[in-house]
């Protein structure tokens, strides 16, 4: 089959309230954010936190494990950037704090996967400046 | 008598026949839906005095000339006060439907005219297409660098529902049955040879367990309707097409921000039009609902009354909805069969739903339909909008 030259991967269009997450992503860390006001975990960033409104938000550090609420593996018709990459998995990640995340599970039989089953972070270059949190089975 | 129930009809409606029309320009699409719509309602094109188009997403120039009032100048409507864009993707037709009847009610305008037209089909190459909805109401950076786009998005959906209701893939397959079996009886589909649940099962894996014959397909389209007030409706048909009730709620923008993959906002929606409408689901005649993918119907149809969770699989299965069932469904062949002209998704289905209760639908025609609920939904099904129409007011 031809397949066509795959453009470059897209990297995340950051907001600069977002800057923390992809700067710890960058040095293999989880991080999510979090309202001083209301205790909330806030994931993804926001400028002012979406539960009480207020503008006093802060860092910590994630435990990186999680759940999976669903997954797909992407086996044809994706995306230009990811046509190299087939088959690969998408999925919504339930984290151990309480917020969802996109991700990709990588490094698994995906024959294996379920919802619900534990997995947990590990990271994964996509260029100089962007690494992604992807999430893998647990070990 | 509840709030806004049936103080605005839909009088008219008119579409082309989805396809693919390379020589042809968008405009001409366009205007030929709104002058069929005209005809319909049996008005002069100058009692028009307010025009709601719709963007169409394959040209950034063409939906700026939309916006700039090329319609009223090309129909040479003399007596157009406002002519202002709706958009909200998929519900695009159940948001302008909602702000034409509010405008009506208020006295901002008396006879309204909505129109979109697209030209998905032949506009983009397919790979342009799988691109473009890439990233069309997909969050640039929290879900785009991992590769989502739509086969995944209704793949993540149908995996989680699966998970919880045990609907199983003969049924989510069956919606594409249903939905053909109406398409073979509409002169507007695409896809109009019979389709059978081996053929759906069938074909190629996209994303598990999302398949081929489980996608929609773009293609290039138009459709129009007009509003006006319940008192000229009368005047006008024996059978207008009564807005009777509304709902709606908007739940998300990213999906994976979307508390409940299996349910989304279908329940408030729904509770919201039914209590408008002063009907329940039991009374419903004939279901239009949003079928994108089959996960969406199932949910939608289960969500807003119409069965309890996690039967509607079997429902369609059963041939409950089919031409003949007990509870038509989705009747115009819906975008996996008449084919998915962008907005014009739910344009054709709530198109579709006036058209049941005007009794006007020819060969599929549902006998004695009185109420059609109709639900939109755009973006990554970030909103459930749930409309009522009926031909009486209850």
């Amino acid at each position: 089959m031809n397949i066509p030259q795959s453009p470059a991967k897209p990297v995340p269009v950051v907001q600069p309230w977002a800057r923390p997450f992809w700067d710890a992503a960058r040095a293999g860390k989880l991080v999510l954010q979090h309202c001083e006001d209301c205790a909330m975990p806030i994931h993804y960033p926001r400028i002012a936190c979406p539960h009480c409104g207020s503008d006093r938000l802060g860092w910590r550090a994630a435990s990186g494990r999680g759940t999976v609420y669903s997954y797909t593996v992407v086996v044809s018709n994706a995306p230009s950037a990811f046509l190299a990459d087939m088959p690969y998995v998408v999925a919504v990640i339930e984290l151990d704090e309480g917020v969802r995340m996109l991700s990709n599970i990588v490094d698994c039989d995906v024959d294996a996967l379920r919802c619900d089953m534990p997995v947990e972070v590990v990271f994964e270059e996509l260029t100089e400046e962007f690494t992604l949190p992807k999430f893998r089975p647990s070990r | 008598m509840s709030g806004n129930r049936g103080k605005t009809a839909i009088v008219g409606i008119g579409e082309i026949p989805t396809g693919r029309y390379p020589e042809r320009g968008a405009i001409g699409f366009a205007l030929d839906a709104a002058r069929l719509a005209i005809a319909d309602a049996g008005i002069s094109k100058d009692e028009i005095d307010f025009v709601i188009p719709t963007t169409a997403v394959f040209s950034f120039q063409f939906s700026n000339e939309l916006t700039t009032c090329r319609l009223v100048e090309e129909l040479g409507l003399k007596n157009v006060s406002a002519n202002a864009t709706v958009f909200s993707g998929g519900s695009s037709s159940t948001n302008a439907l909602r702000i034409a009847s509010a405008l009506i009610e208020t006295g901002r305008a008396r006879s309204i005219l909505f129109v979109h037209c697209e030209k998905l089909g032949t506009g983009l190459s397919a790979q342009g297409g799988i691109d473009l909805f890439s990233t069309a109401g997909i969050s640039m950076e929290w879900e785009v660098p991992f590769g989502q786009h739509y086969s995944t998005v209704a793949a993540l959906a149908t995996q989680r529902y699966k998970y919880e209701t045990g609907t199983t893939d003969e049924e989510l397959s069956a919606v594409c049955v249903s939905n053909r079996k109406w398409a073979e009886l509409n002169p507007n589909a695409f896809f109009r040879k019979p389709l059978s649940l081996d053929e759906v099962m069938a074909s190629k894996m996209l994303s598990t367990p999302l398949r081929a014959k489980h996608s929609n397909m773009l293609f290039d389209g138009a459709a129009a309707f007009i509003v006006t007030s319940a008192e000229r409706a009368r005047e006008l048909t024996a059978k207008p097409a009564y807005v009777l009730g509304e709902g709606g709620v908007v739940t998300h923008f990213a999906y994976h921000q979307e508390p409940d993959l299996t349910r989304f906002g279908w329940a408030q929606a729904g509770r919201q039009a039914f209590a408008e409408a002063g009907i329940a689901p039991a009374d419903i005649d004939v279901a239009e609902i949003y079928d994108s993918y089959p996960v969406y119907q199932l949910i939608a149809f289960e969500e807003i009354g119409l069965c309890p969770r996690g039967e509607a699989g079997a429902m369609h299965l059963r041939g409950e909805t089919w031409p003949g069932g007990r509870l038509p469904t989705t009747t115009d062949g819906g975008m996996l069969s008449k084919g998915h002209i962008g907005a014009g998704g739910s344009v054709s289905l709530l198109v579709e739903a006036a058209r049941q209760v005007m009794g006007r639908a020819g060969e599929r025609q549902v006998p004695d339909c009185r109420f059609a609920v109709e639900t939109a939904v755009g973006g990554t099904y970030m909103d459930a909008q749930v409309t009522i129409l009926g031909n009486e007011i209850p």
